[in-house]
């Protein structure tokens, strides 16, 4: 009997271990190369953000799987149109993986306009616009692109990642990468492990966060 | 028969390297994490490799390399065989997130009296079979019909309904059978006081034999076999038994694991399905034994349980009718929960 606790210490260890698997994080499955533009009203409203996503080998050869065309190989904006119009109908269920902060008040998009398909160099780029429910004119916009199940890998390009298309001159960018992959892979991973937390925000570690502040 | 406890014995013996390694980790964490001078802890945690973060950024570099050995396959063949290491790794560690049946082969195994080696078996079974369904999928859909990605997703979607449907069906049923067991339990005023726990022992063929038929109600141990059974043994080790076992496997091996499918379809994008068919049951493999690993450790949970409550004069009966009354709560828990969305599985991709 004295080593019982020690056994007991053990059970709940192994208990602990059967649920923690269960709350073991997903990897990414995607990864998307990203251009994003802020869209400025000639009033210094805000109006929507432009993305231009570009997918990873695999998936942009998933994506296409059984799609015609008239030439193999060769897929024009035309034959990628329903592929298109799949892809922002679907994103609408992850809030189109953008969330948008003026003044610390969350806001809302409206379906995306002006959507199509590009297929260059084995890789697809999905661009589309998102208009705000309301254009905004706040002192701080906050604009965050993640997948919060970080099933998708939202990376930034590295070049001009971010514009700001008509922005008043005085208003000032900053943009902040996601922490080192596997570091944040790491911390974030124990966390939800040991304290069992939910799936909610395990991606915000991964957020590309974009601030804009206009005096 | 040797080889076979052996390789239990293996399986058994990683399970518990894995605790001790989690639980070295979550010292060292804890450790790492206070301040020696007192003050508030550091704002940056150092970065010690928290094992749990080392699993999540591995198989996500096992996954990028797949794609790219796929396409370095096409002209070099000696790459198939990377390809095939590098699957086989990932299915160790990809098994450690969500799905793949863990949680619920776990608590299949717990909630009947189940030995090791059959859970051993029964992880096998289901992984080979997630990565059967995910070949036959990808074939006749990729392969035959040459359907869209979208129409694919739309089957992948109906299967992995179907699939948690029979997870919530096989748990209410365990449920049925395993209050039964705990009521019954309750009742028993002066339960058996000596259940002799025997960890192993064949629960082999000959076994069988004896138990094709009902025992009585009241018949709460099984003194010939010389270890513990439930109210209801013939059930659990019976031909019924291994039935139900069948059940498990199918429930949770339904579903293909989305990895597996992108895999499939690139590679037959490549001309190299072949490759990506052997790809995925290497990674099969690779899971069951990650999978397998995690049974062995729940069924190994339950014999220390077994043990310590026997020890307990008078409540060991009720004590291990209701861990498996748990368990088999769990699994109805786990089956409801991932049909209503409330336990997030792997995303399927359709976009």
């Amino acid at each position: 009997m004295k080593i019982a606790p020690r056994r007991l210490l053990g059970l709940l260890l192994a208990g602990f271990l059967v649920a923690g698997g269960g709350v073991a994080k997903a990897h990414p499955h995607v990864w998307i190369t990203a251009i994003s533009e802020l869209l400025y009203a000639p009033d210094g409203s805000i109006t929507g953000v432009r993305h231009a996503w570009t997918f990873d080998d695999m998936f942009s050869t998933y994506a296409l799987q059984g799609i015609e065309t008239k030439q193999k190989g060769v897929y024009s904006r035309e034959e990628l149109s329903s592929l298109a119009q799949t892809n922002v109908e679907s994103l609408h269920e992850f809030a189109f993986f953008t969330f948008a902060k003026a003044d610390g008040k969350k806001e809302k998009f409206l379906e995306p306009v002006d959507y199509y398909l590009e297929y260059k160099d084995t890789a697809l780029t999905l661009h589309f616009t998102l208009p705000l429910k309301a254009p905004v004119k706040p002192k701080q916009l906050v604009l965050e692109v993640f997948d919060p199940e970080f099933f998708i890998d939202f990376k930034l390009a590295d070049k001009d990642p971010i514009k700001l298309v008509g922005a008043p001159a005085a208003c000032q960018m900053k943009f902040e990468r996601p922490n080192d992959g596997a570091a944040g892979a790491q911390k974030i991973g124990e966390q939800n492990f040991l304290s069992g937390g939910a799936n909610a925000n395990y991606g915000a570690m991964f957020a590309n966060k974009i601030t804009v502040d206009c005096p | 028969m040797r080889f076979k406890s052996g390789f239990a014995r293996a399986v058994a013996l990683g399970a518990a390297a894995v605790v001790v390694l989690l639980a070295l980790d979550g010292i060292a964490h804890v450790l790492m994490a206070q301040n020696p001078f007192g003050g508030p802890p550091p704002a940056a945690e150092p970065q010690i490799g928290g094992i749990v973060g080392w699993i999540l950024a591995k198989q996500s570099e096992f996954y990028r390399e797949i794609s790219t050995t796929i396409r370095a396959a096409k002209s070099d063949g000696s790459a198939v065989w990377t390809l095939l290491a590098i699957s086989f790794a990932y299915g160790i560690f990809h098994a450690a997130g969500p799905g793949h049946g863990k949680a619920v082969i776990s608590s299949y195994l717990v909630a009947n009296q189940e030995t090791a080696r059959r859970g051993i078996v029964l992880s096998f079974a289901s992984a080979l079979m997630q990565a059967l369904v995910a070949v036959v999928i990808v074939a006749i859909f990729a392969w035959l019909l040459n359907a869209t990605a979208s129409t694919m997703c739309n089957a992948e979607k109906v299967i992995e309904i179907a699939s948690y449907a029979l997870i919530a069906a096989f748990g209410a049923r365990l449920v049925w059978t395993k209050g039964g067991g705990f009521i019954r339990a309750l009742q028993v005023e002066r339960p058996a006081p000596v259940l002799a726990a025997v960890a192993h022992h064949d629960h082999g063929h000959d076994h069988e034999h004896h138990h094709d038929h009902h025992h009585d109600e009241d018949h709460v141990h099984d003194e010939h076999c010389g270890h513990s059974h439930g109210p209801v043994p013939s059930e659990l080790a019976g031909p019924g038994g291994w039935r139900r076992g069948l059940g498990a496997i199918f429930a949770v091996g339904l579903r293909p694991c989305s990895g597996a499918i992108l895999v499939l379809v690139f590679a037959l994008a490549q001309g190299l399905f072949w490759a990506g068919i052997a790809a995925t049951f290497v990674m099969g493999l690779g899971t069951a034994i990650t999978v397998a690993t995690i049974a062995v450790i729940a069924v190994s949970a339950k014999d220390v349980a077994r043990r310590l409550s026997s020890a307990s004069e008078g409540s060991g009966t009720l004590i291990m009718r209701g861990i498996e009354f748990g368990a088999a709560g769990l699994v109805l828990l786990f089956g409801a929960g991932l049909l209503f969305g409330y336990i997030a599985a792997e995303r399927v991709t359709c976009f």
